[in-house]
């Protein structure tokens, strides 16, 4: 099995630092996987983003044309990614800065308002990255919310140790995004 | 009858040295005083050089010391490889004027910069000798060599530069002086800014830099008489020799 | 910023601190290095780790200085590397040319990136023939490894290290941005290599013996002659020895693809989509690139229908894979200029048009 994630935001979202903590998440439960971000140019200003490979073989192709998973952050990242979902794959799209629009119909997709429910019950903005990997856990199946958690303390660094509570919060609250009254 | 020695080879050249330089040239006059200075301080089985490119690349057929050939202008970049690797040798470049301040300009001046704790020697004889005596860095104004056959002007050519000058502005900089070779009290001088020279590596207070004022008799065309002559009226007024800084404040 | 070094466990970095650690637990002593994208968290791993570790780092005012203080450091016998990429890595070949000449164990990381000029930092494996070719001038070979994972990069800078001070030797480890850039699991073992005895030839002080000379400078005709000689038969010995390659499925293969470092992965994968519709794929994967892996090549060419050359540039490898089949069968190109590889699955459509 091989299956393909792309999270896309503005820089500053942290869509690389979540991309990580999926990839750590992975590495703990003994998948082969890759992380590769979109470096340079791209850093500045407009969308960045990162593929995460995950197989149970060597992988391969660390970046490719189409994702199983997309996590988009903002409307930029929606209008660039939302053709490259695998059929019958999903989006996650934060209603909180991209228009709720169902532009396919052979994909599924999660509208939720990530960025705002991260600041109404985490007071927290920032949270959205790790609020969406919540959700991505919830939805694909693929990756179990412990999983994440231990890959906070991979990933957060040992004189930020006091944000991760925050953070499993995040996951949780992402966890269950479909429970909760918007 | 008895006997007095008053030569001697340095005991810090090779027994087989071969005295390689044209006639008149004063690389002989400055390699020999950098032999004795590493004599007097004990540092032959201590030191490590990095060789420059030009006639100056031959001071390790004299030295007997271990020695790297740089590349063109690389002499201090290598140096301070050697240094970093081994912070209790004794490590010295020897580089012309071209190799020193045009082709490795950077080399040199982020060396004193960092204040890499290493010595420098420049030979400036206002032209690139081993080549066959071309304009070069410290050609000066009016000077005429075979790529300024009407003279050094500032139009086609700009101005020459004075090392010690730059490198005394270096604040990593812990000696540098402009000595000169034309008479016997020059040389005397000369040999006390070399072990000054030296003498600051050794106690790790920063770079350590030594112009000299040097004749190349063949490129200028003069006898080595006359050639000594031009560093007195030609060059001493343009290059005017003196200690630009000097941390020890001696 | 990565902090890891040894370790037992995996853990999940990018190959450029992958790298950096790597050259950290084989016992550099000294780096020496000039940022450039997109492999300028190596520099930055170094600043911190070897001052931390007491060991030697210096800022170079440019990739000039910095592999000339390499060299340096190299002549006293230690451990010492640069890192750059691609445009950088063209202001080094004087250095290279003469560290070469000198036999001295320099160890070079060259992250590519798109070129030529300033090209641009995406990643590209257009410096096949910068590696194994050489810009400097005259006849010399440096060791060339082609890393393709980031476990890979590890296990290598380790080789490269050693293998330098085996034949006195400058050695390039040749990734790519894509390496660089991506993160994997990788574990640290200890450095596996025994060390090397330089106390013949280093820089050391000239301590009750005559100074040592390292130079390239042979100023008669005949020296030279002699000297390259020497220098030859050391390049013919690394050939023996060193070559080392890595081949899946080519016993039974009518179609042998070749490729190298990250495009391999790739490549890997097409072979085996290509296996399942039945066509009679094998692959062969140079991890030294000089010395290349030619007689394995011509033994492969008696059984073999065909060679295709999969790689990022506009067809750099492929003339060393015709020059060893000779002939004996055809090789194509399938190529993409410069970024990522291309796809599995471009692969196979390319590869199956091709046969």
């Amino acid at each position: 099995m091989e299956k393909d994630f792309i999270l896309a935001g503005f820089g500053g979202q942290g869509v690389l630092l979540a991309g990580e903590v999926l990839a750590n998440g992975f590495m703990i439960d003994n998948k082969n996987v890759t992380w590769y971000p979109s470096y340079g140019a791209e850093m500045r200003g407009g969308t960045v983003n990162c593929s995460v490979v995950m197989a149970d073989e060597d992988v391969s192709a660390v970046l490719k044309s189409s994702a199983d998973f997309i996590i988009v952050l903002n409307q930029a990242s929606f209008d660039k990614f939302v053709s490259m979902v695998k059929k019958g794959g999903t989006i996650i799209v934060n209603t909180s800065l991209a228009i709720e629009k169902r532009i396919r119909d052979d994909i599924n997709y999660v509208f939720y308002p990530i960025t705002k429910m991260a600041e109404e019950k985490l007071q927290s903005i920032k949270m959205a990255n790790i609020l969406s990997l919540g959700i991505l856990s919830k939805v694909s199946g693929l990756i179990s919310l412990e999983s994440l958690e231990k890959a906070l303390e991979n990933v957060i660094p040992i004189h930020r140790r006091n944000l991760i509570p925050k953070n499993i919060e995040a996951l949780k609250l992402g966890y269950e995004y479909d429970l909760l009254k918007v | 009858m008895m006997l007095t020695q008053v030569f001697k080879i340095p005991d810090s050249f090779r027994k087989d040295a071969r005295y390689t330089f044209c006639p008149g040239c004063d690389h002989g006059v400055a390699v020999r005083l950098v032999g004795e200075v590493l004599d007097e301080l004990g540092l032959r089985e201590n030191a490590i050089a990095a060789c420059s490119i030009g006639c100056s690349v031959t001071i390790y057929d004299f030295l007997n010391v271990d020695a790297l050939e740089a590349p063109h202008g690389r002499a201090l970049a290598e140096a301070t490889g050697i240094k970093r690797a081994r912070p209790d040798k004794f490590v010295f470049t020897y580089q012309g004027d071209g190799d020193f301040a045009s082709i490795g300009l950077a080399e040199s001046m982020h060396a004193a910069l960092r204040g890499e704790n290493l010595s420098a020697i420049c030979i400036n004889n206002t032209t690139y000798g081993m080549t066959g005596g071309q304009l070069g860095p410290t050609t000066i104004l009016g000077q005429v060599t075979t790529t300024s056959p009407m003279g050094r002007n500032t139009e086609y050519y700009g101005y020459p530069i004075k090392i010690a000058e730059h490198i005394a502005l270096c604040d990593g900089t812990a000696f540098s002086a402009r000595v000169s070779l034309d008479t016997v009290a020059n040389i005397r001088k000369a040999k006390q800014a070399i072990k000054k020279a030296f003498e600051v590596q050794m106690k790790g207070l920063g770079f350590g830099f030594v112009e000299i004022l040097s004749t190349c008799p063949t490129n200028w065309r003069m006898s080595p008489q006359k050639a000594h002559e031009r560093v007195q009226n030609e060059m001493m007024p343009v290059f005017k020799p003196g200690v630009y800084k000097d941390v020890l404040g001696e | 910023m990565a902090t890891e070094c040894l370790t037992d466990k995996k853990v999940l970095m990018k190959g450029n601190y992958a790298i950096a650690n790597a050259a950290v637990l084989a016992g550099c002593q000294c780096y020496f290095g000039y940022p450039i994208t997109p492999q300028s968290e190596i520099g930055e791993f170094m600043s911190g780790k070897m001052q931390e570790l007491g060991r030697a780092y210096v800022s170079a005012e440019s990739e000039l200085a910095a592999i000339n203080m390499t060299i340096g450091a190299a002549s006293t016998g230690v451990k010492a590397m640069s890192s750059s990429s691609s445009c950088a890595v063209a202001l080094m070949q004087e250095a290279l040319s003469y560290a070469a000449s000198d036999q001295l164990p320099v160890v070079l990381v060259s992250v590519m990136r798109g070129g030529p000029g300033l090209g641009n930092i995406y990643p590209s494996q257009g410096d096949y023939f910068q590696a194994t070719k050489g810009g400097g001038n005259g006849d010399y070979k440096l060791i060339v490894l082609a890393p393709s994972t980031v476990q890979e990069c590890v296990d290598l800078t380790y080789k490269a290290f050693y293998l330098a001070h085996k034949y006195k030797n400058p050695t390039v480890l040749l990734a790519d941005g894509l390496l660089g850039q991506m993160m994997e699991p990788v574990t640290f073992k200890p450095y596996p290599y025994e060390e090397i005895d330089n106390s013949s030839w280093a820089l050391t002080g000239a301590k009750a013996r005559d100074g040592r000379i390292i130079r390239s400078y042979a100023p008669l005709a005949d020296d030279q002659c002699v000297y390259l000689e020497q220098l030859f038969n050391k390049y013919r010995q690394i050939e023996e020895n060193e070559t080392e390659w890595e081949e899946r499925d080519t016993a039974d293969a009518d179609v042998v693809l070749v490729s190298f470092g990250s495009t391999s992965r790739n490549v890997n994968t097409a072979a085996k989509i290509l296996r399942q519709k039945g066509v009679k794929v094998g692959t062969l994967r140079p991890i030294t690139l000089f010395p290349f892996p030619s007689k394995r090549l011509q033994e492969l060419s008696k059984t073999v229908k065909k060679f295709v050359v999969v790689e990022v540039n506009m067809g750099q490898m492929v003339n060393d894979v015709r020059l060893a089949v000779n002939g004996r069968v055809p090789v194509e190109l399938v190529h993409k200029p410069v970024g990522t590889p291309p796809a599995p699955d471009v692969i196979v459509k390319k590869v199956e048009e091709l046969i």
